[in-house]
């Protein structure tokens, strides 16, 4: 073995510098633009309206700004921004709408937000993403994005 | 040497510079709703695109590598190691 | 020491030896048998969802509890154990000692594992292999989560013991003619896995005691009823699994360094960067686990703390890669199955580290947080990089451990059908994510892609399932009636092995 180190070097280093240059240089790039897409998706506009979502075993409540209360369906007008703010009564869930790249978890004792403007009519899935107990794989809903009504 | 570090740095610098300005300036504005799905699904595939092009090259020089140098290959020689005890 | 087949001994003078090779053999024996095992419940679970509704299994708690053993098997059971293997083989001759440092500690090491695995088996919990709180403290149903519990403590417990051993034999036992710098790289994979083991383990170790306080009501770290925080565990959680995913992956890439240069008939191109990358990897490892937990509500800060924490480790990785390229290069490579696996195990490595700086990038996160996207990604380095590094190194070893040559022909069936297998199962399983299916889930809704998509997974796994058999009949059938094997070369490639023979301690 004393001889495989023995006859180490003897080449030059510079091959292994750049590259491992263009690896730094590649990550730093993957920082910066994944920084400067998180800032802009993570700023709520001031005019958003709050939806409390409540994720419990195994289903979803919402509670509108006006007090009406849905549960697993959710409906949403276009052209308005919501902010959610999501809460969990048991355990942990995570509220997902693939469609719109919304998640966020529902964990118990804190609140948190995760905000969208819906942009076209239609009807999404909404689910839960995080290991919740029994009926995990079932706990979906259904999203409902409305033309305004006004 | 030198030439190559400073052809480097010029590089790293005209990448580094345009990226953080970019950062800096745009953001704030309130009251558009920027579209979340567009922001994360753009970032995405930019650096699939990245990581596409990255895999090519490293699996490219591997399917290279081990076609060239198996020992099979009809222009394949023995090491400066064989036959000794390294 | 072992050619156990051709010299045959009774089972218990194995059984109740300190020797590192005979504690060595039982640890490869056991993480095999584990291995089926666990590969075993992950043919169940890709039958499971091949399509929508219940197929095999018929009722989502039972799926729970496979997918938790499965992964905490493979993971505990399987790649742990048989990285110790290969340590307690090559450790001390790499080091020229005559066993590990503490040889009772050694098998004592290895003989909590069983009893560990039996609470986990005999348990089936159903928390996931994280044992999320509060669903493990209010939800989980006992003694199952019990059972998981102490099993992990005793198996925390080993890995430590184990540890101190392999950086006391390597740190004080080495050779006094041979200074740090010129032990092998395998054996410096050892430390520095060892030296993380030491470091994390210990957060894990008290953050399962305060999960079976809460458990029992007494206590309320986790649970939010009782003025409790659950991500306080998550932290303490991935403070030590995080880490420990280097733990799991620096052994496997030392293995190939031990097969890349002696296959392609060239030392290895920079020994020194590959020490560098090493013990980089084991330091930068600690500051990179809250990228687990983007999605529960962390600051901005946080998280950009965390994705740099986490982007810093690509280099070192990307150190290795370099390394066994520019090995290869000018070589005469032979591809016997260790080198293909080897060389598979790379090819994929990249594959799996990019997903893995995707999953960090923050706003990526919340299209693959939790998908199949993860179960793909993680997937890919433990059975694309660690198995793979791991099944090649037990090719690489068989001579040496049984005195017969595997089936060379069956090994390579098994390398191609395990690779396709590989690829089909897990690059489907990242887009299958990007469509948006959750990970542990049962049932599905029949959207087609996602039935298209599991249906390719599952035939991948089927595929893998297969040539596991293959795996499995080879080195049964080969290290009983096998071809003997030229002990002094048995690949043919000259040069000098390191050679588990001669370690034979006289007064065993």
């Amino acid at each position: 073995m004393r001889g495989l180190i023995g006859k180490m070097g003897g080449h030059s280093n510079w091959p292994e510098w750049i590259y491992v240059g263009i690896v730094i240089a590649l990550m730093t790039w993957v920082g910066a633009e994944a920084w400067e897409a998180e800032r802009l998706v993570e700023h709520v506009p001031e005019d958003a309206e709050t939806i409390i979502v409540t994720g419990q075993q195994w289903f979803w409540t919402f509670e509108h700004e006006d007090g009406t209360v849905e549960m697993n369906d959710l409906h949403v007008e276009v052209g308005k921004a919501y902010k959610f703010e999501i809460v969990a009564t048991d355990v942990i869930h995570s509220f997902n709408i693939h469609d719109y790249v919304v998640l966020m978890d529902a964990v118990p004792g804190r609140v948190n937000t995760v905000w969208f403007a819906p942009d076209a009519p239609g009807v999404h899935d909404i689910q839960c993403r995080e290991y919740c107990g029994l009926i995990h794989y079932n706990m979906r809903g259904t999203l409902y994005v409305e033309e305004p009504s006004s | 040497m030198k030439g190559i570090v400073g052809l480097f740095l010029v590089l790293a610098v005209l990448v580094l510079v345009p990226a953080v300005e970019s950062a800096l300036a745009a953001g704030d504005e309130p009251g558009e709703y920027l579209d979340r799905r567009v922001v994360i699904w753009n970032l995405f595939f930019r650096m699939m695109t990245v990581m596409f092009t990255v895999g090519a090259v490293v699996s490219g020089t591997m399917i290279w590598l081990v076609w060239r140098f198996r020992e099979s290959h009809p222009k394949a020689k023995p090491t400066a190691y064989e036959g000794t005890d390294w | 020491m072992v050619l156990e087949l051709q010299k045959p001994r009774p089972i218990w003078q194995i059984m109740f030896s300190t020797h590192h090779t005979d504690v060595g053999l039982l640890y490869l024996i056991m993480s095999l048998g584990f291995l089926f095992l666990g590969g075993t419940l992950a043919l169940a679970i890709r039958a499971e969802l091949f399509l929508p509704g219940a197929q095999i299994i018929t009722d989502s708690m039972t799926f729970n509890r496979i997918f938790t053993v499965h992964g905490t098997t493979l993971i505990f059971l399987f790649i742990l154990p048989f990285a110790s293997a290969v340590g307690n083989y090559y450790v001390p001759i790499m080091v020229r000692y005559k066993d590990m440092a503490y040889p009772k500690l050694n098998a004592i090491a290895f003989w909590m594992i069983p009893p560990s695995g039996a609470l986990i088996w005999l348990g089936f919990a159903d928390f996931t292999w994280y044992a999320t709180p509060p669903y493990s403290v209010i939800s989980a149903p006992g003694p199952a989560a019990d059972m998981w519990i102490f099993g992990l403590k005793i198996l925390g417990i080993s890995s430590v013991l184990g540890a101190i051993n392999f950086i006391v034999t390597i740190l004080k036992c080495k050779h006094p003619d041979m200074s740090i710098g010129q032990v092998p790289l395998l054996a410096w994979s050892f430390l520095s896995s060892s030296l993380i083991i030491l470091v994390a383990i210990p957060t894990f170790a008290a953050a399962l005691l305060m999960l079976l306080t809460d458990r029992l009501g007494v206590s309320g770290f986790f649970n939010p009823a009782m003025g409790g925080d659950p991500i306080a565990y998550a932290h303490l959680f991935w403070f030590t699994f995080h880490p420990e995913v280097y733990v799991l992956v620096i052994p496997a890439i030392g293995m190939m360094y031990e097969i890349i240069p002696r296959f392609s008939r060239k030392p290895i191109y920079s020994y020194n960067s590959g020490i560098f990358a090493f013990v980089l990897l084991s330091i930068v490892g600690f500051s990179s686990w809250a990228h687990h937990m983007f999605a529960t509500g962390m600051s901005f800060t946080e998280k950009t703390v965390f994705m740099i924490g986490t982007l810093a480790a690509v280099p070192a990785s990307a150190m290795h890669v370099f390394n066994f390229i520019a090995t290869m290069w000018n070589g005469r490579i032979k591809f016997s199955t260790p080198m293909m696996w080897s060389v598979g195990g790379i090819a994929l490595f990249f594959g799996a580290g990019a997903g893995g700086v995707v999953n960090s990038a923050m706003p990526l996160d919340f299209s693959t947080h939790d998908t199949y996207w993860v179960v793909g990604h993680f997937h890919l380095f433990v059975m694309g990089t660690i198995a793979f590094g791991s099944i090649g190194f037990l090719y690489y070893m068989f001579p040496y451990v049984t005195g017969r040559m595997y089936n060379e022909a069956m090994g390579k069936v098994h390398f191609f059908l395990s690779f396709i297998g590989t690829i089909l199962v897990f690059f489907t399983q990242h887009v299958l994510g990007l469509y948006g299916m959750p990970r542990r889930v049962f049932d599905y809704p029949p959207i087609p892609e996602w039935i298209a998509m599991n249906q390719i997974a599952t035939i991948g796994a089927m595929i893998i399932g297969v040539s596991m058999a293959v795996f499995l009949y080879n080195i049964i059938y080969s290290s009983g009636k096998g071809e003997l094997a030229n002990t002094d070369d048995p690949f043919g490639l000259g040069g000098k092995y390191y050679f588990p023979f001669e370690a034979k301690n006289p007064s065993h």
